[in-house]
């Protein structure tokens, strides 16, 4: 069985923020919303202070507090992990939000446009089902699907990859079938030590953080 | 439908892109994934190209020509912008460019009447498509009124690194060093794309890098470990390592064969300081060993060619000269200078040592070479200004003793722009005075010395070692262009107001120093052409805005591979196709045609032709076997042009077997040949030569410096005498930081009351600016600390009473600004720092960013120009809550 | 910087006092009409309460309905009851108010027994949704559903009681049940907020603490000598003192909620149990 996975090298990462742009490009997100984004940390005090960037987002957690609250069965977990939200059954109850421990859901009131009003590229990829309900990071579900369907391998071939791994510019994010002892994801996850996000709060987020060689 | 096209928005690219189209309606940029295996940063972009689709679609670009209707120009004045057409916009320009052109191309104290302004080091030129040709068509142009080059560069750097090894910029071999020290260079924010890939790589190889700067930017994050330093102390910090390899370690861990066989250390120096030489042939004397003192027949040449003194002379090497002269340089003294702890400085010495692997070799493209895999970088602040000098002699110096310039693993060079070719830097590598290098020194004898300077910052009167080339304008004293507006120095002709200013991809008016008052200057430009995005700060004061099409609507091919600034260091070379990926947002044109139609009315036209024919745009259109010449008489299209220059980079990749346009390079984007690695190292192409590096000693430099001191004092012009003292054999350390608490007294100030040391440093977000008026990048930025405001060492905020948030006033005794407080570990408590630049007050959606900038706050001051003619982002500044 | 987007943990922005009503109303009306079930006997006085009740408990439910983005497909509420305490909410509202209307037209103690165990299953619904919010320290903490659920039985008992004495049948049992709710809930909150507050920081902590004494002196202490005083004083003499009672309890129960819901529940923030190691160490 698949298990989609990101893992992202903290001892990579520059927390430059192509990521995060070249997701708000893919999936035409509206401004402020952030599927994917890179947190600029400091742990320690001066002068023993350190400083890490930190790729964040949906963690499509194995077992996910915001599929369980949800009132609608919105929120759903897909067999190769992923989960998803359906746009037409969610109502917007923010419930999945706080649920979350991730802050990795966002929902916009009204449309909002980066001058006003759209500008020609937001008025082409404006979706208005994305209006009033929850959103997030999808692992780019349909990019991986498609590249599937077209005999690619997710996280190997470009156009089977989500979009934020492709721009990655230090090679921080990578993408992948953790439960192919072979993928790339696996490799790295063998090869170095790793932690997950509030692994003590029991989600089983399928997004690993590597900060060593083992 | 994905087109492809690069993204040169700043000097690390330039990097490969696609762009999604549908409909026409560009939607998404993604890398370009077929240049993946040639591009060294995998066929990526950064984040500023995910920009371009709201750069383009912005509403507030300037929509069609304007003129100003307003004639009175200011910072309040609003300047009536009306539409004109692209017509009368011409009209407009041409008819003054002809009036001037009958007037004479230079005016009554002979400077220019044109004048032109580009930022971005370079940049530009990757976007104004043939306009360099109409430039060289028209005569003598001053491109010294600087937007930042020439003080805000790596100037030093850009100099000295030259001078010494080809080093335009100065880059660690990334993929082969194992220890790296930076001071202050933020690769991780500005080495680009391929700077990121390359160190993320050696990262995860186990590259070791200390990071040595005031405040623990995006680099020092990335960095094995944060060295806080005093801010402009770095030279004490280098000279102290340099002390330790040389009297704490054997001399056995240094490279001595390198030292004896390729640098000037077995030189003899005679008691002027000057070289002992052979009175016949008047070459150097050399010693058999590198710590000799010994007595040789000899004359010794000093300024002018005098001699200064003949016959057995005292001669001791260049090397046992460097032990002298560092010997106080003690690691406890560095300590009180620049506050790193005396171990640590030792500590890092003998981990460079350790790294340094001397006499280990390796094999590249089948060449045996030096693996020395140890390096030195310096930042922007470092290696400018006063100290600049002294830190990058010091960098190359500690390369030098380990034998790791310009080898494997080392410190190397990237490209040039003061030696020549420009294209091919191993090429200028030519044999010069004494067994070094040859290098395009301005005259400093009584003969070619001139107080006449051709341009307004006078870098040929004042900078000998900013050459003549086609970049040195814009690598002088540049904002002497805008000081001397006000009030021209004893001894040079009466600096004038140009009468034409072509302005592009460049905005002075936020981006140089005291900008309320370059802003001033601008105001009384008679007139000003704009190639405007959208309205900005330098605009402001321009009589023309004239819209040119902008990243993904125009068109041009450059070169691309080799090795370029920063990191670029590519393993081909080649060609890449900037191509309009959507039809015009507004009613723009391609640079080009602009830059035709300018030629067409101003009657240049041969000759703007001719340019291009010779290469202008960045290839010869005539080769060995082909030729795709225009023909001169008449004016072509943008595509006609550039199909030519399409056809001829195809024949020059294939020595001619293929010619294929503008058509097929649409539809691939790029094409590269190989490029050896091994042509990364200039070593040994000055060992085939027999060259050695010019260190450590700077007999010439020092005989440069006293030459133009006679000079400028044989014209009374003595204001220069603070700066000549930066001509120095052995370089002496200084006190810096007190060159700025003077200049402070001098404002009316007192160190004590203005404690803090006010930085800045780059975003990756806005670097080189462009794209400040875009929502996106203002979006993702903010998730980087500082975006917003003014960062200040936590501890210190709270003891000044300041939360996070607060609104801040940081002042000089001659500005002040307002911030808001962002309180952060990683920053020493006497610094402040201040990203990029912002501080706009009429580009659309920036102003309303409420940042502010040190740009406000810097002065320009004679007094803070080093003898490069260049200053550091350093101001002495206070700090309080806001009422 | 923007403040909102951490790392350290900081308010969530998704609940307002919309968000808040629910609990706020929907907590007091199950109360009151659980109070009803318990203590009040058939007359007036219940039949007050329990449509007063069932009022708050829909202007609870309104109050959510002007929150959600998508209010026209507010009965995809329904739709996982298997997992979500929402949806579970939402499914026993329906029998809540048929099982309240049902034993006002046809009192049987059966028919108390089962609107009573609606409100008390709607009340545990409140509660459970705050735990079942794992992004949320301040609510995810088991100690929290004894108090959701005590100070909804304690809103609604003083309401009770000021009711039945406005029909003139005060009795001791409702006396008792404020006074017993009453010090339920302070209980509650005293083993809560010593659980929790030590969790928090800033300005959430100090929203927090800010509850502690005027839940315990008003809502708790206050209100039960009134109600103490009251029990023993004539009624036109009693009633200004239960009326100053339900407000200190109902007010800060209110008001406990409401900071709960806003202003206390710091979210998970993010942290880092590794440093990377950058290149060698």
């Amino acid at each position: 069985m698949t298990r989609w996975a990101m893992v992202a090298d903290l001892r990579r990462c520059v927390g430059c923020q192509t990521c995060t742009a070249a997701c708000k490009h893919t999936n035409a997100t509206p401004p402020e919303v952030q599927w994917r984004r890179v947190l600029d940390m400091e742990v320690g005090e001066y002068p023993e202070v350190k400083r890490v960037f930190v790729p964040v987002g949906c963690q499509h957690c194995a077992d996910p507090p915001c599929m369980h609250v949800c009132p609608t069965t919105a929120t759903r977990k897909r067999d190769d992990g992923v989960v998803t939200i359906d746009y037409d059954l969610c109502i917007g109850c923010d419930y999945c939000a706080v649920a979350c421990p991730y802050q990795a859901r966002y929902r916009v009131k009204a449309p909002t446009y980066a001058y006003g009003a759209p500008i020609a590229s937001e008025a082409k990829q404006h979706d208005s089902r994305r209006v009033g309900v929850s959103t997030k990071c999808t692992f780019c579900a349909d990019r991986v699907d498609a590249g599937l369907a077209a005999g690619r391998k997710p996280g190997v071939d470009p156009e089977a990859t989500p979009a934020c791994v492709n721009s990655c510019i230090a090679q921080a994010l990578h993408f992948g079938d953790a439960a192919d002892p072979a993928s790339n994801v696996s490799q790295l996850l063998a090869e170095n030590q790793f932690f997950r996000m509030h692994e003590e709060l029991g989600t089983e987020p399928n997004f690993y953080y590597l900060w060593d060689r083992k | 439908m994905k087109l492809k096209t690069y993204c040169y928005q700043c000097v690390a690219g330039p990097d490969l892109l696609e762009v999604e189209v549908k409909d026409g309606v560009a939607t998404e940029v993604t890398p370009n994934f077929d240049a993946a295996g040639i591009h060294p940063g995998g066929g990526r972009v950064c984040v500023k190209a995910y920009g371009l689709v709201q750069k383009l679609y912005n509403p507030n670009r300037v929509r069609s020509p304007m003129k100003r209707t307003n004639p009175r120009k200011g910072r309040d004045e609003d300047p009536g912008f009306v539409p004109i057409s692209w017509d009368e916009a011409f009209d407009l320009i041409a008819g003054k460019l002809n009036s001037i052109r009958s007037k004479g191309l230079l005016d009554e104290s002979g400077y220019p009447r044109v004048a032109a302004s580009f930022g971005g080091g370079g940049t530009p030129q990757s976007y104004m498509g043939t306009f360099p040709a109409f430039l060289g068509a028209w005569g003598p142009v001053d491109m010294g009124f600087g937007s930042g080059q020439g003080v805000k560069c790596t100037h030093s750097e850009h100099l000295y690194g030259e001078f010494w090894h080809r080093a335009f910029t100065v880059s660690p071999d990334t993929p082969l060093a194992e220890y790296v020290i930076s001071c202050g260079a933020n690769t991780e924010a500005s080495g680009g794309v391929v700077g990121v890939w390359r160190h993320a790589q050696a990262r995860i190889r186990g590259l070791k890098r200390v990071q040595v700067e005031p405040h623990l930017s995006i680099t020092g994050a990335c960095s094995a470990q944060w060295v806080p330093i005093k801010p402009k102390t770095d030279a004490a910090f280098l000279y102290a390592l340099i002390h330790v390899m040389l009297f704490e370690h054997p001399r056995e861990r240094l490279d001595l064969k390198f030292l004896q066989d390729h640098t000037s250390s077995p030189y003899l120096v005679g008691p002027n300081g000057f070289f002992l030489r052979d009175p016949e042939t008047k070459e150097p004397l050399i010693s058999d060993t590198l710590e000799a003192s010994c007595v040789r027949d000899a004359v010794e040449i000093g300024p002018d060619e005098e001699i200064l003194s003949r016959g057995q002379l005292q001669g001791e090497t260049a090397f046992a000269k460097l032990l002298a002269h560092m010997k106080p340089y003690t690691p406890e003294w560095a300590q009180g200078v620049c506050d790193v702890s005396a171990a640590a400085i030792r500590r890092i010495a003998k981990e460079y040592l350790d790294h340094a692997h001397i006499g280990e070799t390796i094999q590249i493209d089948g060449k045996t070479l030096p693996f020395r895999p140890v390096a030195v970088a310096l930042g922007k602040t470092v290696n400018n200004g006063w100290g600049g000098f002294e830190c990058c002699w010091a960098r190359t110096m500690l390369a030098a003793l380990v034998g790791a310039l310009e080898v494997p693993g080392g410190t190397l060079g990237t490209t040039v722009r003061l030696n020549r070719p420009l294209s091919e830097r191993h090429a200028s590598v030519r044999p010069g005075p004494d067994g070094f290098m040859a290098y395009p020194l301005n005259p400093t004898d009584k003969a070619h010395w001139s107080a006449a300077p051709n341009i307004r910052n006078a870098y040929r009167t004042l900078v000998p070692l900013a050459a003549d080339g086609p970049w040195s304008q814009a690598l002088g004293p540049t904002h002497f262009s805008w000081m001397f507006l006000g009030e021209t120095p004893p001894g040079l002709p009466r600096v004038t107001y140009p009468e034409l200013w072509f302005v592009y991809r460049t905005n002075p008016a936020i981006s140089f120093w005291d900008t309320r008052q370059v802003a001033e200057r601008m105001a009384q430009f008679p007139f000003v052409v704009a190639l405007a995005y959208t309205r900005d700060e330098t605009n402001h004061f321009a009589d023309v805005l004239l819209p040119d099409q902008m990243d993904l609507e125009s068109l041009q091919l450059i070169y691309v591979g080799g090795s370029k600034y920063i990191e670029q260091f590519w393993k081909h070379e080649g060609y890449a196709l900037r191509q309009p990926v959507v039809k015009p947002a507004v009613d723009a044109r391609d640079f080009t045609d602009i830059a035709t139609e300018l030629a067409k009315r101003t009657g240049l036209l041969e000759r703007y032709n001719a340019s291009i024919n010779r290469g202008t745009a960045g290839v010869p259109l005539k080769g060995e076997t082909w030729d795709f010449s225009l023909d001169t008489s008449k004016a072509h299209s943008r595509d006609e042009i550039w199909n030519a220059v399409c056809q001829a980079a195809s024949a020059e990749l294939t020595g001619g077997k293929e010619t294929q346009g503008l058509e097929w390079w649409k539809a691939h984007g790029l094409r590269v040949k190989p490029f050896p690695q091994s042509d990364w190292y200039l070593f040994p192409t000055l060992a085939a030569q027999g060259l050695r590096f010019e260190l450590p000693y700077q007999e010439r430099l020092w005989r440069v410096g006293r030459e133009l001191e006679r000079r400028l004092h044989e014209h009374d012009m003595r204001w220069w005498d603070f700066q000549l003292a930066e001509y120095q054999p052995l370089p002496a350390y200084k006190d810096f930081p007190a060159i700025w608490e003077g200049q402070l007294r001098s404002a009316g100030g007192s160190p004590q009351d203005y404690p803090f040391w006010l930085l800045t440093s780059r975003s990756m977000q806005y670097a080189w600016g462009g794209n400040v008026a875009m929502q996106l990048i203002r979006e993702v930025a903010e998730n980087v600390a500082g975006h917003g405001g003014v960062i200040i060492n936590a501890k210190r905020a709270t003891e000044l009473g300041i939360a996070e948030g607060d609104a801040v006033e940081i002042a000089t005794p001659k500005a002040r600004v307002r911030a808001r407080a962002v309180l952060r570990q990683g920053i020493r408590p006497d610094t402040l720092l201040l990203i990029a630049q912002f501080d706009h007050w009429a580009t659309p959606y920036a102003k309303d960013f409420g940042v502010p900038s040190l740009n406000r706050l810097a002065p320009m001051s004679l007094q803070l120009t080093d003898a490069t003619g260049s200053g550091a982002d350093v101001v002495r500044v206070s700090l309080k809550r806001a009422a | 910087m923007s403040s909102h987007f951490g790392p350290n943990p900081w308010i969530q922005q998704h609940w307002d006092w919309r968000a808040s009503g629910n609990f706020v109303f929907g907590g007091a009306g199950s109360g009151l009409l659980l109070a009803a079930a318990l203590a009040l006997p058939l007359g007036p006085a219940r039949g007050v309460s329990m449509a007063l009740g069932l009022l708050l408990v829909a202007l609870g439910l309104f109050s959510v309905l002007m929150k959600i983005g998508k209010p026209l497909r507010a009965l995809h509420v329904f739709y996982n009851p298997r997992t979500s305490w929402m949806a579970r909410e939402a499914w026993v509202a329906p029998p809540l108010f048929a099982t309240a209307v049902y034993a006002f037209l046809r009192p049987s103690t059966q028919a108390e027994i089962l609107f009573g165990a609606a409100a008390l299953a709607y009340a545990w619904c409140q509660a459970r949704i705050l735990h079942a919010a794992k992004g949320i320290p301040a609510w995810r903490e088991p100690r929290l559903i004894p108090f959701i659920v005590a100070t909804a039985l304690t809103e609604g008992a003083s309401v009770a009681a000021l009711v039945a004495l406005a029909y003139g049948t005060p009795s001791r049992l409702v006396y008792g049940l404020v006074a017993a709710a009453l010090l339920a809930r302070a209980g509650a909150w005293f083993s809560y907020s010593v659980k929790i507050a030590p969790v928090l920081a800033g300005r959430a902590r100090d929203a927090l603490q800010a509850v502690t004494p005027v839940l315990l002196w008003f809502g708790t202490f206050g209100a039960l000598a009134l109600i103490a005083a009251a029990s023993a004083l004539p009624r036109a003499y009693a009633w200004p003192l239960v009326a100053a009672a339900a407000a200190a309890a109902v007010g800060t129960g209110w008001r406990a909620k409401h900071v709960l819901v806003t202003r206390a529940a710091l979210n998970q923030g993010f942290s880092l149990p590794k440093v990377p190691v950058r290149g060698a160490r």
